[in-house]
C-alpha cells in the first residue's frame, strides 16, 4: 500500500511541477524581485494571455459592447417601436433631453441620491462592522439580522417599504403621525425622496458589512495589541490602525455603492414611488426604463442611456484617479 | 450511413435485420401518435386581463378550445396594458411575437400606424368569415371604425362610472345615493367626512386622468385637442388647458384633496381595493370593476352615472378598455386559428357571456339585445349604466373619443404634471399648460415619424 501511494504521488507530481513552473515562467513571476510589484508581471506569449482573457472578453462583448453599440445607434434616430420607420435626427434627442426641465431635475436628484446612498451606506456599515467585535452575546444573530436584507428581492422589499410608510395604512407612517410628524410620500416630494434613499441604503448595508467585517478580521491582532499598549482606546484604534489597513476595501465599496445607487436602485424606485410624486424620485436609470420600455420612446431612452453610460464611466475613472492614490495596497 | 453499412455486413441474419426495423418502428410509434394528436393548430394571444378578469378570460379561451378540436388558443397574461405592449413590441422586433395581442384603446393610433398589423376585417374576409361590422353599438363604432371598418377587433370596452358605498350615503342622510351634479356630490362627500362616517369619502383612481379629466372633458363637450380630438388628422394640438371648465375641475379636485375628502392610495395599495374594502366611500372607475366588486364588497354598494356640472347638459362618455390586434409575419395556420377565435369572440353569445361575467359593456347591438331579452339589466341595473352613459345624446367632435398618437405617453405626462398639483408645486392651470405643451411635443414627434404613412 505505501509503495503504491508513493508511485501515485510521483505520477501526479512529475508532470505537475513543470506545468506550474511553466506558468511562473510565462508570468515572469519572480519571488526575489517582488519589489517590482504585480503590475510588472506579464506574459511572454500573447496567445496564452488572450486565451485566458477570452471568456471575460466574450461576456463583455455580449453584455456590454453590443448593447452599447445598439444604444449608440438608437440615440441618433427617432424610431417607431416596431422598428418599421427610422428617422435620423442627429443630436435632436440629446438637445431635447438637455432642454427638458424634467431631465435636468432628474439628473440633479440622481447626483444627490447617488452621493447620499453610497456614502450613507458605507458609514452605517462601518459602524455596524466596528460594533461587531463588541457584541458579545448573540453575535451570530446580530450578523444574521444585518445580512438578512440581502436575501430579499428588491421589488419585494420595495413593496414592504411602500406599505410600511403608506400614510393611510402603514404602521410606521401612523407612528410618525402619532409623534406629530407630517408624513405623506404621495404629496410631499421630500418624504418620497427620503423614503427611497432609506430603502436603498437599507438594501445595500449588508453587502458593505460583509466586506468590512471580513477585512477587519484581516487586521493583524499584534498591531491592535501594540496600539492598546500605547494607550489607544477602541475608537482611536479603529481610526488609526484598522481603517487605514482596510482602505482598499473601503475604496472598492465606494465604487460598488456608486454603481449600485446609479443603476440597481431601479427596482426600489419602481416599487416604492414609481418616480413620483411629480417626478421627484425619477432617477436617471428609472427614467430610461420608463421612457424606453413603458412609453416606448426608444430614441430618447437610448440617448439617456448613452448619457448615463458616459457619467458612470467618467465618475468611475475620476474615483480611481482621485481616491486610489490615497489607498495603500501594501499590507 | 454507418448504420446501413453495418446492416449490410455479412453474418447478420435477416431475422435480426427485421427485428431491428421492427424495433425502430415501435420506437417511432409514440412520436407519430404524438404528431397525430398535435394536429390542433396553436396560436398565441397575449392579453392584459389581470386580477378577477384573469380566470374569466381563461374560461373563455377554454370554452373556445373545448368547442372544437382543430385549433388551440394559448392565452398568456403579460401584465398590465403597458407591460403587454412593451413585451409585444420587443417580441415583434425579434420575430417572436404572438398572433393576437390585446392593447388599450389608448394605443389605437400607434397600432394602426405601426405597419405591424393585419386589419381584422381583411383577415376575416380572407378566412371566409362573415362579420357584420355595422352591428357595433354607436360609441364603439365611433371610436374603432376607420372608413366603416375596424382595424382591430373591439373586445373589452368600458367607460368610467361613479361607484359608491350605499351604507355610507344612507348614514350621512342620503338614502338615494349620490346626486347628479358635482356641486351636490361635493356637499355629500363633505358631509360624509364631517359626520365621521368615513375618513376617505373618495379614492383617487390611478387612471384618474382617464375618468376625471378626459371623460369629464367629453361629458361636458369641451375641446381636448384640435381636429376633433385627433380624429381629423395627425396635426392635432392639445387645447384642454384653455378650457376654464377643465381647469375648474382640477381646482375642485385639488380643494378636495387639501380638505382630506379625496385620497391618494399610494404605492402598494390599489385605490379600487380601498373602495371594495369599504375604506373609501366612492371612486370613479371602469364598469369592468363589477367583477371585483360583486365578488369582494361586503357592504351595500351602488353605481351611477358620472356626475356633471350644474347647468350643463351631460354628453356621452368615451370608450376605454382594449381591442384585439392581429400581428403580421405569422403562419397561415395561425391566422386560420385566430380567425376562428375572433369569430367566436364576435358571436353575440360570447359577447353577452363576457359582458355578464366581467361588467364590460356588450359591444354589439345583437349582444345588447340578447341581454335585454334575458331581462339581465332588470336583475343587474348597475350593468346598464355604462352603456346608457356611452349612448347619451348625440356625440360631438369633443365627445366621440380621443385619437392621439402615443397617447399612453401623453397620459403619463399629464399624470405626472397633475401630481404637481397634489404636491402643491404647481397650480391647476400651470399643470394643464405644462401637460399640453409636453403632450404637443409628443404629438409632433409622432406626426413627423408617421408623415409618410
Amino acid at each position: 500500500m505505501p509503495a503504491a501511494d508513493r508511485t501515485a504521488t510521483t505520477g501526479r507530481g512529475a508532470p505537475g511541477r513543470p506545468f506550474f513552473f511553466g506558468i511562473g515562467r510565462l508570468l515572469k513571476l519572480d519571488g526575489r524581485r517582488s519589489a517590482s510589484g504585480l503590475k510588472k508581471a506579464h506574459f511572454t506569449q500573447p496567445w496564452f494571455a488572450a486565451g485566458l482573457l477570452a471568456p471575460q472578453l466574450l461576456i463583455l462583448l455580449f453584455f456590454f459592447f453590443i448593447p452599447s453599440y445598439k444604444a449608440l445607434s438608437l440615440a441618433f434616430v427617432q424610431i417607431d417601436p416596431f422598428g418599421g420607420r427610422v428617422l435620423f435626427v442627429g443630436f435632436d434627442n440629446f438637445r431635447q433631453l438637455f432642454g427638458s426641465a424634467q431631465y435636468r431635475y432628474s439628473a440633479a436628484f440622481t447626483l444627490i441620491f447617488t452621493a447620499v446612498v453610497s456614502i450613507g451606506t458605507l458609514l452605517i456599515a462601518l459602524v455596524f462592522a466596528f460594533a461587531t467585535d463588541f457584541v458579545i452575546r448573540g453575535r451570530g444573530l446580530y450578523k444574521s439580522v444585518i445580512l438578512l436584507p440581502y436575501a430579499i428581492a428588491p421589488v419585494i422589499s420595495g413593496v414592504l417599504w411602500a406599505f410600511l410608510f403608506n400614510p393611510a395604512v402603514g404602521p410606521l407612517a401612523q407612528l410618525m403621525h402619532a409623534l406629530g410628524l407630517e408624513w405623506d410620500p404621495n404629496r410631499r416630494p421630500m418624504d418620497a425622496q427620503i423614503l427611497i434613499i432609506v430603502a436603498a441604503i437599507w438594501k445595500q448595508i449588508c453587502y458593505n458589512y460583509i466586506f468590512l467585517v471580513a477585512s477587519l478580521l484581516g487586521v493583524p491582532q499584534s498591531l491592535l495589541e501594540a496600539a492598546t499598549l500605547d494607550g489607544a482606546r477602541p475608537i482611536r484604534r479603529f481610526f488609526t490602525v484598522s481603517l487605514p489597513l482596510v482602505m482598499p476595501v473601503v475604496f472598492f465599496l465606494m465604487v460598488m455603492n456608486f454603481i449600485y445607487a446609479l443603476f440597481e436602485t431601479f427596482g426600489i424606485v419602481d416599487a416604492v414611488t414609481r418616480g413620483g410624486p411629480n417626478g421627484a424620485t425619477n432617477i436617471l436609470v428609472y427614467k430610461v426604463f420608463q421612457d424606453g420600455f413603458v412609453l416606448l420612446d426608444l430614441g430618447s431612452s437610448a440617448a439617456q442611456s448613452v448619457v448615463l453610460m458616459i457619467v458612470a464611466v467618467s465618475f468611475t475613472v475620476l474615483q480611481f484617479r482621485a481616491i486610489e492614490r490615497k489607498v495603500n495596497y501594501q499590507v | 450511413m454507418s448504420l446501413l453499412k453495418r446492416w449490410r455486413k455479412p453474418g447478420r441474419s435477416t431475422a435480426r435485420k427485421v427485428a431491428g426495423v421492427l424495433a425502430l418502428t415501435v420506437a417511432m410509434l409514440p412520436l407519430a401518435g404524438g404528431e397525430l394528436a398535435a394536429e390542433t393548430i396553436k396560436a398565441e394571444w397575449w392579453h392584459a386581463m389581470r386580477g378577477r378578469l384573469t380566470p374569466i378570460v381563461e374560461e373563455m379561451i377554454a370554452n373556445f378550445n373545448a368547442g372544437q378540436d382543430k385549433y388551440e388558443i394559448v392565452g398568456v397574461l403579460k401584465g398590465n396594458y403597458e407591460e403587454t405592449a412593451a413585451a409585444m413590441v420587443a417580441a415583434y422586433r425579434v420575430n417572436e411575437h404572438p398572433t393576437l395581442v390585446q392593447t388599450s384603446e389608448r394605443a389605437f393610433l400607434t397600432m394602426y400606424n405601426s405597419g405591424a398589423i393585419v386589419p381584422v376585417p381583411e383577415l376575416m374576409a380572407r378566412e371566409g368569415y362573415d362579420i357584420d361590422w355595422d352591428n357595433f353599438i354607436a360609441p364603439v363604432a365611433g371610436f374603432y371604425l376607420v372608413d366603416g371598418k375596424p382595424a382591430a377587433m373591439p373586445f373589452n370596452s368600458s367607460t368610467p362610472i361613479f361607484w359608491y358605498n350605499a351604507d355610507n350615503f344612507e348614514a350621512a342622510g342620503f338614502p338615494d345615493g349620490p346626486a347628479e351634479t358635482w356641486q351636490e356630490v361635493e356637499k355629500q362627500l363633505y358631509a360624509i367626512k364631517e359626520q365621521g362616517i368615513s375618513e376617505c369619502p373618495m379614492s383617487l383612481p390611478n387612471d384618474f386622468v382617464w375618468s376625471l379629466i378626459e371623460n369629464y372633458s367629453a361629458i361636458h363637450d369641451q375641446e381636448f385637442g384640435t381636429k376633433a380630438n385627433g380624429f381629423g388628422g395627425l396635426d392635432t394640438e392639445f387645447t384642454f388647458n384653455q378650457s376654464p371648465v377643465i381647469v375648474a375641475q382640477l381646482e375642485r379636485l385639488q380643494k378636495w384633496m387639501n380638505d382630506g375628502v379625496l385620497h391618494i392610495a399610494g404605492q402598494g395599495l390599489n385605490p379600487e381595493a380601498l373602495f371594495i374594502s369599504g375604506d373609501c366611500s366612492t371612486i370613479t372607475a371602469s364598469t369592468a370593476m363589477h367583477a371585483a366588486v360583486e365578488s369582494g364588497a361586503q357592504f351595500d354598494w351602488g353605481a351611477t352615472f358620472m356626475p356633471h356640472e350644474e347647468g350643463m347638459e351631460p354628453m356621452n362618455s368615451t370608450i376605454g378598455g382594449g381591442a384585439l390586434w392581429v400581428l403580421q409575419n405569422k403562419s397561415e395556420e395561425e391566422y386560420e386559428a385566430i380567425a376562428a377565435f375572433l369569430n367566436f369572440v364576435a358571436s353575440p353569445e360570447t359577447q353577452a357571456w363576457w359582458s355578464e361575467q366581467t361588467g364590460y359593456v356588450p359591444i354589439t347591438n345583437a349582444a345588447y339585445d340578447m341581454m335585454k331579452g334575458e331581462g339581465y339589466f332588470e336583475a343587474h341595473p348597475t350593468r346598464e349604466i355604462a352603456i346608457v352613459q356611452l349612448n347619451r345624446g348625440t356625440p360631438s367632435d369633443n365627445s366621440r373619443g380621443f385619437r392621439f398618437g402615443n397617447h399612453n405617453q401623453i397620459f403619463a405626462i399629464t399624470n405626472e404634471e397633475i401630481q404637481g398639483v397634489w404636491t402643491g408645486q404647481s397650480t391647476p392651470q400651470q399643470a394643464l399648460d405644462n401637460s399640453a405643451a409636453r403632450g404637443n411635443e409628443v404629438l409632433r414627434q409622432f406626426e413627423r415619424l408617421n408623415a409618410g404613412g
